[in-house]
This record gives C-alpha cells, structure tokens and sequence, in this order.
C-alpha cells in the first residue's frame, strides 16, 4: 500500500529557516502546529503521571499510598491538565493547523501571527496551571464547584484558574482563525460541498471555541474574583447560588467535550475513506451531522446537574435534548461503518486507529444515553460509571483519533514513513490495555464506587486492581509511539507526496511540504473523496 | 488630497497569505466580527449571573440602584456616544485618505475615552465614600444587605471589565494615531481602523446596556 | 474596493438620535409602569445598540456573512439566558 520515493525535496517548511529563533517566531502555520504536538505531548505525560498515582493509589482498598487530601489533588490537577493543557488543544492546534490551510488550498491560516500568539497564550497558560500545581496543587476538581473553589480550598485554585483562563484566549483566537480561514481563503472551485469532512468538523469545532470559552473565562474570573476579595457571588452564605456556578461552568463545558471529540470525528472521517478506497458514505449527512453536534451540544448543559438542584422541569428538558444530541453521532457511525462496507480494506495503523475509535467512541456514546436517562442517572452519577463513560470518549475516542491522524500524516509533516510494523503492535497494546483500564469501571459503577475517592470497599478490589494492570499496558502503548515517531523523523524511509494515494489537496504537494504549501493556486474541479476519478489517474486495481 | 500607502510599508498592503486585497479586507473584518461574537458571550455571561439575581431580588436590586448617579452615569453614556461618533468619522477619514483628519478624529475619541474613564473613576471613588463598594466596608440601611450588595458587586465587576475593555481600546487607538503619524495608513490600507472602530463601538453597546441596567432600575422609585 | 462608505451626514443623524435616545430613556425611567420599566428600558438599548451596528459599525451595507456571526450571537446569548432562566422560574414546579 504505502510507495516509497527518493529522499525529501530541500527547501521545504523544515529546513528553509533553521534556528531556534524561527521556530520561536515562526507564522507558519504548520510549524506552529508541531509547537502545539511538543507542548501537548509533554503536557500529556504529566497529566498521566497524576493518573498513575491514581491508579497505584487504588490498587488497594485503604489507599496508603498517597493522603486523602493529596489524592483529591491528583485527580484535579489530572483533569485539568487532561481536558484544557491536553485534549482541548490536540486535534484542533496540532493536526487543525498542519492541514486546514493545506486541505483547502491556501498558503497560511488567515491570521498567522495571531496563530503563533494562540500558542503563546497556551504555554503562558500552562506554566501558570503548573506553577499552581508545582507550588502546593488544587484539589478542587477540575470541575471547580463553589463553595469548594471559592470558599473552603486552601489550595491553588486561584493560581489554576488563572492559568485556564489565559488559554483559553489561545482557543478563542484559534477559533475565530479557523472560521475565517475556512470562509475566505478556499481555492478556487472549492465550494463548500467538496471540502474534506476534516474541514467540516473543524469549522464546527471552531464555533464551539469561539461562543462556549468565553463563558468559562468569565466564569473562573468570577471564581478568582471571589476567592481574592472574598465577596460572595456563588457563596449561599451571602446570597450567591452555587447552583449558578455549574450552569455557567457546564454551559462551556458540555460544548467542551464536543470540542475535545468533533475534530477527531473529523480525522476518522478522513482515514475511512482513504483505507477503503471509496468516497465517504453521506457526505452530506456527515457534513450536517458535525454541525448539528456543535448546536445541539449547547442545549444539554444540565444533564451534568440532574442530582444538582435544578428543577426537575429543567431536568426533562435537557435529558429529551440529550437524547437528541446523540442522534447527528450516531449517524456518523452509521455512515463510516457503511463506507467500510465493500470498500477495499487496508489494514495499515491509521485504520487499525480508526477502527477501534467506531467502536469504542460507540460504547462510550451509548452509555451516554445511559447517562441521559435522569433514572439511571441517580444511580450511576459521581460513580466510577460516568467515569468510564467519558474516557471511552475521550481516550478510546479523541486519543486514539489524534494517534491515527498523526500517523496518517505523519508522512506529509516530516517527509518520512513511520515503521507499520512497531506502530501496529503499538496500537494494539493501546487498544487492550484501553479497555482493560476502562471497562471494569463501568462495573465498579454500576456496583456503586462512588468517584473521586481515595479509598473504597474491599469488595471492588479485583476490578480496581484488573483498572491499573491495564492503565500500565496503556502506558507503554503510549510510549511506544514517542520513540518510533521520533526515530521516524530523522530515519523512516523517505515517503513522496502521497505514499497513501489517498485524495485531498494536502497530498498534492511535497513532502514535507514547501513553506507556502503549494507552488501554484490549485483549481478544485472534483468533489471530495473522489477515488472514482483518482482510480482513471493512476490505473489502481 | 488623498494619500495612496505611505512609504516604508508597502507590503502591509497585501499580505502573503491573501491573493487580493478583497480578500483581505473581508477576511480581516470577519474575523474581528468573530471575535466580538466571542466577546457577546464574554460579557453575556456577567448579563446572565446579574438576570438570575435580579430576577431573585427585583426589588433590592431596583432600591440598590438609587444610589447610583444617573447625572454621571448619563453624561458617560453622551460621552462614549460621542467618542463613537468621532471613531465613525476616523474611519471616514481613514477610507477617503485625509490622514490629517483621521489623526485628530483618532486623537478626539482618545481623550473623549479619558474623560470616560475620569469620570468613572470618580463614581467609583464616591461610592467607595459612601460604603457601597463590596467588600471594602460595605454599608446599607434596605431590608435586604445581601441582595444589595450584590447590585454592586455586578456593578463593579461588570463596569470594571467594561474600563478595561475602554483601556485596552485606547491603547490600540493610540497605537494607530502613531501609525497614522509615520504615514503607514492610507487611503489604500486602513484595515486597523476599521476594526479597532468595531471594537470601540462594540465597548460602547456593552455600556449601552450597563446603562440600562444600572443606573435607570431605581429611577421610578423616587 | 467594495468597502462600505457611509457619509457623514448619516454618522451625524445617528449621533444625534442616540443622544435623544438616551434622553428618552432616561425620563422614561422616571415613570412608574411595573415590568414595563424593564422591557422600556431594555428595548431602547436594544434600538440604540441597532444604531450603533447599523451605521457607525456599517452593518447595514456589510456583506451577509457579518450579519449571520451578529445573528450567531444574540442567538447564543439568548439560549444561554433562556436555558438557565428557565430552571429558576420553573423551581416552584413540580414541588410537593
């Protein structure tokens, strides 16, 4: 499947201006993504460090590894350096910027320097969560419930909210670059309806970033402005309504999640068509569908709040809605399964990625309808259920999306292959040690382990202890790929402009890509997807 | 009278990433529209916390509101309506190419913006006077403290951002008076006019609704 | 350039009906007339930021793309107000 060339052309983004200060100055956009896949992977190990303390806390039922207190730290500053230093940015910074100028013909993002201040704004960020993590830790949940945040922690919460809060002005500005990207600077013949589905996904995703992260800016501000000059906003010892906190908080942070999932969505809806060898089944649909997600998934805010305190009319009306909002993702499923469906299967790693990302986006999708279900909801909430729910979203679905993206591209970044063999036993030891990590959880929810406690009844031993069995497989399935990808770049084998021959404007160009991406305007006269034409260019089988 | 772009700059003209300067222009307007959309939700969140509380408290948050000052309160709003007005007239200037006009149209809605803040500075000090400021002494004789003094935590929590959106706004104003003076604006690039003049108009709608919802509620109770 | 000019004489009628606007909103708060305050109130912010957009931030002769993020907006602040009010009102609901 994969061609191999002659070694990469000189003179492309990589090689054309060398030294620390025009990597650090850069506007190009894809230079600015691989900052983002530098920062993000370093803050993705630090975030799994606090789950490793986690999961050998855990192993036992008395928890004697860490104090109660510390504990409540490593769960915090493990969500917290997960969703907003990790998840919120991969897909969107790392992959978004590389190929959305490259997908749609254009030289650059429209605004390139505001580009490399989102990556500024990000790390600033960042090292102020970390400061605040370093120094002493928050232990107030990622989720920042007053009073706790507000009133009765004694830890860094102010310091860490700061933090957020100047990253996210990163993703604001992301977004706004993105939308005005994708309007105005498609080549010519690139209407709307022969975009990759990766750009529909992203420009939904970018209508998230722009209208949900200013609610939590003002929200974390409230929280810092609160616990500095102790007025009472969210305090109901001073009238303030804590339950007006988790409305604002959740009013970004559902949405979130769909930032977090959507540009994955929009990865495998590029990887299933290139490794069957068919156009995507309902474009259209798809392209809907990712819309649909990003409106709908502003509805539902309350299905975080069923046990909260908010009415039980409000209670209705979001679970109706979240039914509802499961509905565009479903079709996505559907749609990807029956592009597989008699397509020409090539089981190279990023199909093995997307595979395994239907399934078990699927499984974590369903148990969100569980979750929906305000009944079941009562009984399931701040357990380990919810918990496994949203790992098998955000891990087994956005992580091994961002993997396979990342191997699939791989290529058109660095100029070079990445071992298939390495990368598919990787993988796969993603995969187990996934499910082996996360699926007891389920289990131990059901059976009622409450979250977010360091210690639990001995009965929940076995399936704790099978959780971090797996969660080191999974460790080593992440590592894997660090050091592979890395001697890829220097010593994988030369790769071409497009060792997939896959369509798509991004494999019309070198590998690695010139600075400005393509040598001339490209003219777009196909639709998206189109290996029927591709089949008359290259004579495949 | 009109200047095509100045020299020492051509090349902001056109940008690398844009084929035409079309393209440019809607691409750079879009994108500040976009950004104030973001902005719409920055704010409407504070709009949203200050609505659940009145919405609690109708008739301490109204009773709270006569300590403001509709004097000051309504000379500000004619004030940052005027640097509006004067903003308009800039990118005016701007677009038919008298660079001298557009340099002081920029510099009236500079130190229009000053008195803005002058004047709000007193207010703020004045309340603090009269121990309406929260968490500094807060003082109230109406039935209700709590709800009271929440008023005027929205007060100053919404005001203040609101200034430092007006501080923000004059520090881009002056930015393109200086420009404007080493002739890198002209009639055929004045793009950061034109957006930096959303920007300052969108900070005067916010205040527009400030308005409404500080300094008016308690007027009928006199 | 197909960029909107708008003439001062417009810039000029707009400054002037804005300061009549906030006149009149401000007597208007004097009145006594219950929730009437607030809708009177709102609504003539509402007019006077409609003003604003439409001529000093040339919305009415910008393309339909900027109207489309404007509408966006509002529409977004009002699910979001809507959304959370509606829990509030509806706490008396359903209660025993």
């Amino acid at each position: 499947m994969l061609q191999t060339v002659e070694a990469p052309v000189s003179h492309n983004y990589l090689n054309e201006h060398q030294g620390i200060r025009s990597w650090l100055l850069t506007t190009d956009h894809k230079r600015v993504g691989l900052l983002f896949v530098a920062s993000i992977t370093g803050f993705f190990f630090i975030g799994s460090i606090f789950a490793l303390i986690m999961r050998l806390q855990l192993l036992s039922p008395d928890g004697l590894l860490v104090s109660a207190e510390t504990y409540n730290k490593m769960f915090s500053m493990h969500g917290i350096t997960m969703v907003w230093f990790f998840l919120i940015p991969s897909i969107p910074n790392t992959l978004g910027n590389f190929l959305i100028p490259m997908m749609i013909g254009a030289k650059d993002v429209a605004f390139p320097r505001l580009n490399l201040l989102s990556w500024y704004l990000f790390m600033l960020g960042g090292i102020v969560a970390l400061f605040a993590m370093l120094r002493g830790g928050v232990d107030s949940g990622w989720t920042f419930y007053t009073p706790l945040s507000t009133t009765y922690s004694t830890t860094y919460v102010t310091a860490a909210a700061l933090g957020v809060f100047i990253s996210g002005f990163g993703s604001i500005i992301t977004g706004m670059n993105f939308i005005t990207t994708i309007h105005r600077m498609r080549a010519p013949g690139l209407t709307w309806f022969r975009l990759p589905i990766f750009i529909w996904s992203m420009y939904a995703t970018s209508l998230i970033l722009v209208l949900a992260t200013p609610i939590l800016a003002i929200t974390l501000l409230m929280i810092a402005v609160e616990r500095v000059a102790q007025i009472g906003i969210f305090d109901p010892a001073l009238g303030g309504d804590p339950i007006l906190f988790q409305h604002m908080f959740w009013f970004y942070s559902h949405p979130a999640v769909y930032i977090m999932v959507l540009p994955g969505m929009g990865v495998i809806s590029e990887l299933v068509p290139a490794f069957s060898r068919k156009p995507l089944f309902g474009y259209k649909a798809v392209a809907f569908a990712s819309l649909g997600i990003a409106v709908v998934g502003f509805l539902v805010w309350g299905h975080h709040m069923f046990v909260a305190g908010q009415s039980l009319y409000s209670g209705l009306v979001f679970s109706f809605l979240s039914y509802l909002v499961a509905i565009p993702s479903a079709i996505k499923v559907f749609n990807w399964t029956a592009t597989l469906y008699k397509g020409s299967i090539a089981w190279d790693t990023p199909l093995i990625y997307a595979v395994g990302f239907i399934g078990l986006f699927t499984i974590g999708g369903m148990t969100g309808l569980f979750l929906a279900a305000i009944g079941l909801d009562v009984h399931v909430t701040d357990t380990y259920f919810v918990i496994a729910h949203f790992h098998y979203i955000m891990v087994g679905g956005t992580v091994l999306a961002y993997l396979g993206g990342l191997h699939y591209w791989w290529p058109k970044i660095t100029g070079r292959l990445y071992p298939e063999g390495l990368a598919k036993i990787s993988a796969l030891t993603i995969f187990l040690g996934f499910n082996l990590t996360f699926f007891p959880q389920f289990v131990l929810g059901y059976l009622g382990m409450p979250r977010r406690y360091a210690a639990y009844p001995p009965e929940f031993q076995i399936l704790n202890v099978f959780s971090t069995a797996g969660a080191s497989i999974l460790g080593v399935g992440y590592i894997l790929p660090l050091v592979y990808l890395t001697w890829a770049w220097k010593y994988g084998k030369p790769a071409g402009a497009n060792p997939w021959r896959a369509t798509g404007l991004e494999w019309k160009t070198p590998s690695p890509p010139p600075v400005h991406n393509f040598e001339e305007v490209p003219v777009v006269t196909n639709r998206a997807y189109d290996y029927e034409a591709m089949k008359e260019e290259l004579h495949l089988v | 009278m009109s200047e095509t772009i100045a020299t020492g700059k051509p090349e902001l003209a056109l940008r690398e990433q844009f084929y035409t300067t079309e393209q440019q222009r809607e691409a750079t307007t879009l994108g500040m529209w976009v950004f104030l959309a973001s902005e719409v939700m920055f704010f409407g969140g504070l709009f949203l916390a200050y609505t659940v509380y009145r919405s609690g408290h109708a008739i301490a948050f109204d009773q709270a509101s006569r300590d403001m000052s509709v004097i000051l309160g309504g000379m500000n709003t004619a004030v940052l309506i005027t640097s509006s007005f004067t903003m308009a007239l800039a990118v005016h200037a701007a677009q038919r190419g008298h660079t001298r006009a557009l340099g002081w149209f920029l510099l009236a809605t500079i130190l229009i913006g000053l008195v803005f803040l002058g004047i709000k500075f007193t207010e703020y000090l004045q309340h603090y006077w009269e121990h309406k400021a929260p968490g500094l002494d807060f003082q109230t004789n109406l039935t209700d403290p709590g709800a009271v003094e929440m008023f005027f935590v929205f007060y100053f929590l919404m005001t203040m951002l609101h200034a430092v959106h007006m501080i923000i706004g004059i520090g881009l104003l002056t930015v393109l008076l200086l420009r404007t003076g080493l002739l890198t604006l002209g009639r055929d690039y004045h793009s950061p006019v034109v957006i930096t003049g959303l920007y300052w108009h969108f900070v005067d709608i916010v205040w527009v609704f400030l308005f409404a919802i500080f300094y008016l509620p308690g007027l009928h109770l006199r | 350039m197909n960029e909107p000019i708008i003439s001062v004489k417009t810039y000029a009628i707009t400054y002037v009906s804005l300061l009549l606007l906030t006149l009149a909103t401000t007597l208007l708060a004097y009145l006594d007339v219950g929730p009437l305050n607030t809708v009177l109130a709102i609504g003539i912010a509402v007019v006077k930021a409609t003003l604003i957009a439409a001529v000093f931030m040339h919305v009415m002769r910008e393309m339909m793309l900027v109207r489309l993020v404007i509408a966006g907006a509002i529409m977004w602040f009002v699910i979001l107000i809507s959304l959370t009010l509606s829990d509030y009102f509806t706490r008396a609901w359903f209660t025993t």
